[in-house]
């Protein structure tokens, strides 16, 4: 199968991904969308569409493949090209612009291989972009080798909620140690803040499991955490809705969501330990 | 505005037959929250006590606040709203809107409160049959500030209006931004212009536009135009004014959209002409259920200089380009913006235009509907605080006498008139009258009595005539261009 790579005239990331192709001998064809592969891209998206994402502001480009597999975004492209698919879950298209990239989740990929992953990051590092990545808690110790080699410019942590839920939101087991030496990683980069979505909580009270949403006094305690584990009152610090249709659990998806204003309680609760908590704008 | 330097001050006119009496509260320029009877009895002063404004509440109580952020890095926040009871203990207090760490100053929360605030029980804050503000319990809305970016609006930092709703614990239930509206102001591509290049920039906190500067917040409560169908008067939704911008306008408490407006433009129909172009205004609030007027919109048009748009003589650039040396307090039908009642310099009595500025204040100020029909108008630049009957006749009239170190003005933000019921640690006091006195004879000791000890006779003078031919047109002579 060759390699076709979409790009759009002008476009760095495209020309950094290039880059990286022909130093390292990956023969490849290039489509540019806005000249002369304008309808061969079109056809392309007509036939891939539902694996090509399409954002506010259009297409992210470049758009790689090699005719059984897709990877949009320099992020994905890059570290497919490198290690052949055991990153994916690292990364996924960004939504950033400019000189930022984001989608690089430090939680979600494999621990493994964690060499690769901070490789793919030197790479972009070296090609003068500011990496902004996420993390929920997981693989601290890579979220740490980020910090110390400088390699992300800002981090989003996602504290899920207090401890003794933890996992439960997560989905898997989780140390809540690994969670606290993210926090501590976290406060420590350049540019970081903290949020909480009020989720909808599974919660086994006898035989029937019943779902709630995280309680203002929960989040106060997700707050509470940050608090404990920087010493610091001050971090910024989101509350976010939970969007009922991204949820994985069927049975999450039939919860009424949250107005913005039922936010606000929230809001009032978790200001006891971090002072400038705001809720997400809607 | 022309103002002898020795003047009364305290009440200088009371009709007890014609004065809807009771007590009178405001705050007393760097003293802190006065309350006086009719004779201009000082029985009560909460010392040092904000007022931005005092309200008082049933039982004695008071609404104000314990101070105000350092001027050089906030305009106008409040530190905190409290209620206290009449011995001074704080019995309510709300700051955690935001942290606020200034140089040099203690790191604390603030409310951010500032010019208004309701308690739950009344829609506008002032006596009202039958609905009176809870003193144990109940929601309020504070309007506050917070700064914020809004590029559609200015690239410089905005000092945004926003309207919360807090329960008696603290919690903040509800909140409303101003900025995240713009789109639903009207203002037209000249206005917009003005506003991205100078968003009314104050000095405070290195530069923040003061954008809107709204004054007035109150709820519209339970009115005639609802019962009868129309959804924009929901007695849940919310009035307000910007003397910035010279708008007026209902935000539907469930949606935050705007639902009904009066401004930025008086000049885009006929009924708006009528009206005429209203300059920053201040407390436009709908007269409640139950005093006379009620479902009625009630606003002192202050005049001064407000508002943006094309640049003209008196404004180079568009702002403030809308001017009136003189104030006017309108009553208006909030569904035809016919005026209904008004108060102006020529009910006042005063040749327009020639001395209008005789009933003027360019900022501050306020009207209060009483259950009488009179109307209780604070003229707050002078310290002014009369009583007018619905036939104009002012039956009670008050100078503040305090004048402040740091701000050399008797200045009054608003004052309001409750029943003497409302304050029960007090006899109910005497009733004085004090008849008007006669300028023209009234003399300080030392100065002469008035009339001529030697007049004489001119032959052929013929007698005065009226007022046509002063150097500018007045009054009838105005009327016919």
């Amino acid at each position: 199968m060759s390699n076709t790579l979409y790009t759009a005239t002008g476009c760095t990331r495209c020309k950094i991904v290039k880059n990286f192709m022909e130093e390292r001998d990956i023969p490849y064809v290039e489509k540019d969308m806005k000249a002369e592969g304008k309808e061969e891209f079109q056809q392309f998206y007509k036939a891939n569409r539902k694996y090509i994402y399409r954002g506010e502001n259009g297409i992210e480009f470049p758009v790689f493949t090699d005719g059984d597999v897709i990877y949009q975004g320099i992020g994905p492209a890059v570290a497919y090209l490198l290690s052949r698919g055991k990153l994916d879950k690292f990364f996924s298209v960004g939504t950033l612009h400019k000189e930022w990239v984001d989608g690089i989740h430090v939680f979600r990929g494999n621990p493994e291989y964690a060499g690769e992953f901070i490789e793919v990051l030197r790479y972009l590092k070296n090609n003068n972009l500011k990496l902004q990545v996420d993390t929920k808690g997981k693989n601290s110790h890579i979220l740490q080798q980020i910090l110390d080699e400088g390699l992300g410019d800002a981090v989003i942590m996602d504290v899920l909620g207090p401890g003794e839920l933890y996992s439960e939101i997560l989905g898997e087991d989780i140390d809540i140690n690994e969670v606290e030496k993210s926090i501590k990683t976290a406060a420590n980069f350049p540019e970081f803040y903290f949020q909480t979505t009020v989720v909808p909580v599974v919660r086994q009270d006898g035989d029937t499991p019943e779902i709630s949403y995280l309680a203002p006094e929960e989040v106060a305690e997700a707050a509470k955490l940050i608090e404990a584990v920087t010493g610091s009152k001050k971090n910024p610090y989101l509350i976010k809705l939970f969007k009922t249709k991204e949820a994985k659990d069927k049975r999450l998806k039939a919860v009424e969501p949250l107005s913005a204003a039922e936010l606000l309680p929230y809001r009032s609760k978790a200001r006891t330990y971090q002072v400038f908590t705001e809720v997400e704008k809607v | 505005m022309t103002y002898p330097s020795v003047f009364p001050t305290g009440t200088t006119v009371y009709n007890p037959e014609k004065c809807w009496s009771g007590y009178t509260i405001y705050q007393a320029r760097e003293l802190g929250a006065l309350l006086v009877d009719m004779n201009g009895k000082e029985v009560k002063l909460w010392k040092g006590l904000h007022g931005f404004p005092n309200k008082l509440l049933p039982g004695g109580y008071v609404m104000g606040h314990t101070g105000e952020r350092n001027n050089a890095y906030g305009m106008q926040d409040q530190i905190d709203l409290v209620q206290v009871d009449w011995d001074g203990n704080i019995v309510w207090k709300f700051n955690q809107y935001e942290f606020i760490e200034d140089p040099g100053e203690e790191p604390q929360w603030m409310a951010r409160q500032h010019h208004d605030y309701q308690r739950e029980g009344n829609p506008v804050g002032y006596y009202t049959p039958g609905m009176e503000p809870e003193v144990d319990g109940g929601n309020t809305l504070i309007l506050g500030h917070k700064n914020v970016r809004n590029t559609d609006i200015s690239d410089k930092n905005l000092l945004d209006d926003v309207i919360i709703e807090v329960d008696w614990e603290g919690n903040i239930l509800w909140e409303w931004a101003c900025n995240e509206h713009f789109h639903e102001l009207g203002f037209d591509e000249t206005a917009k212009n003005i506003l991205a290049r100078d968003p009314n920039m104050r000095q405070a906190g290195e530069g923040m536009g003061d954008w809107m500067h709204i004054n007035s917040m109150s709820k519209l409560g339970p009115n005639k135009w609802y019962d009868a169908g129309d959804e924009r008067f929901h007695p849940e939704n919310i009035i307000w004014d910007a003397r910035e911008t010279n708008i007026n306008a209902i935000i539907d408490k469930k949606t935050g959209k705007i639902v009904w407006k009066l401004g930025p433009r008086y000049d885009t129909s006929e009924e708006l002409k009528n009206l005429g172009w209203i300059i920053g205004q201040h407390h436009t609030h709908m007269v409640p259920r139950g005093l006379p007027g009620e479902g009625n919109i009630l606003t002192f048009d202050n005049g001064g200089w407000a508002g943006y748009g094309s640049p003209n003589p008196g404004s180079p650039t568009g702002r403030m380009n809308a001017v009136r040396d003189y104030s006017r307090v309108l009553e208006i039908d909030p569904t035809t913006f016919k005026i209904v009642w008004q108060y102006t310099p020529v009910e006042a009595g005063l040749v327009h235009p020639v001395d209008s500025n005789r009933f003027y204040s360019p900022f501050i100020s306020g009207a209060q509907r009483l259950p009488n029909g009179n109307t209780l108008i604070t003229e707050g630049s002078g310290g002014r605080i009369i009583e007018v009957t619905s036939d104009y006749e002012v039956v009670w009239e008050y100078i503040s006498p305090y004048w402040g170190k740091f701000l050399n003005m008797n200045m009054v933000y608003r004052a309001y008139r409750v029943p003497y019921d409302w304050v029960p640690q007090l006899e109910k006091p005497g009733e004085i009258p004090i008849e008007k006195t006669d300028v023209t004879t009234f003399r300080m000791p030392g100065a002469a009595p008035s009339g001529c000890e030697d007049e004489t006779e001119v032959p052929g003078v013929v007698p005065y005539q009226g007022d046509n031919a002063l150097c500018v047109a007045a009054e009838e002579e105005l009327d016919e261009e």
